[in-house]
């Protein structure tokens, strides 16, 4: 969420959670089993409700929230499943829209448009200590 | 005739297979490539939203499972990120 941390000052963050993509009633993946994270595809929004604030507590996740209603109209209005990014710009139109996850699904591009607006924010490199040699 | 038909019977098959492996790879497993054309498949051309369209509306319900909002409530002054996505 370096991107947040980042650009919080400028742009505004929403996070949508839509219809599970790997549900356990679905297309499971053997590394949700791994992480633990196994669910079935909510049926009711109390359902999906619960696994939002799963998620929300398991990575102490800090963005604004929202939840897709059972009739999918964010999914659906934003073509989101499994996962996209857009910016919407202050005039309400779309700015950025990425591809659908996982394989184009690109923060990097999202933060090349920030970047361009806002300018860089830069990381100073993390440099390794080595090892003392006794 | 019947020469062609093999042959191009034969380049059709050849043709699946390489698909089926190269989607088996990327999916992970010939089994997560079926999952993969049955769920991802379909939505992979989904929507015609472009830069520049006006953004769609929906309606939201908060954490505390009792506040709803739009999205456009959200996009008055400063640029909004969206973030769709799941737990899994």
């Amino acid at each position: 969420m370096q991107i947040y941390n980042d650009y919080k000052g400028h742009a505004d963050f929403l996070t949508v959670y839509v219809r599970e993509a790997h549900p356990t009633d679905e297309w499971q993946m053997k590394s949700n089993v791994k992480d633990d994270v196994c669910y079935v595809q909510p049926k009711t929004l109390e359902q999906r409700m619960a696994i939002a604030n799963d998620f929300t507590k398991r990575f102490k996740y800090p963005l604004p929230f929202g939840v897709d209603d059972m009739a999918n109209a964010a999914d659906l209005a934003y073509s989101a499943w499994p996962e996209r990014l857009y910016i919407i710009d202050e005039n309400g139109r779309i700015a950025y829209r990425g591809g659908m996850g996982p394989f184009n699904y690109k923060p990097a591009e999202a933060r090349a448009w920030l970047a361009g607006r806002y300018g860089e924010v830069k990381h100073p490199e993390k440099t390794e200590i080595a090892p003392k040699k006794s | 005739m019947k020469l062609f038909l093999k042959w191009a019977l034969g380049v059709v098959l050849v043709l699946a297979v390489v698909a089926a492996g190269a989607i088996s790879y990327m999916a992970g497993s010939p089994k997560d490539a079926l999952y993969m054309v049955r769920y991802a498949f379909p939505h992979m051309h989904r929507g015609t939203l472009k830069v520049g369209d006006d953004a769609p509306d929906a309606r939201l319900l908060a954490l505390d499972g009792q506040t709803r909002f739009h999205i456009r409530e959200r996009t008055a002054g400063r640029p909004l990120v969206l973030v769709f996505g799941s737990f899994t």
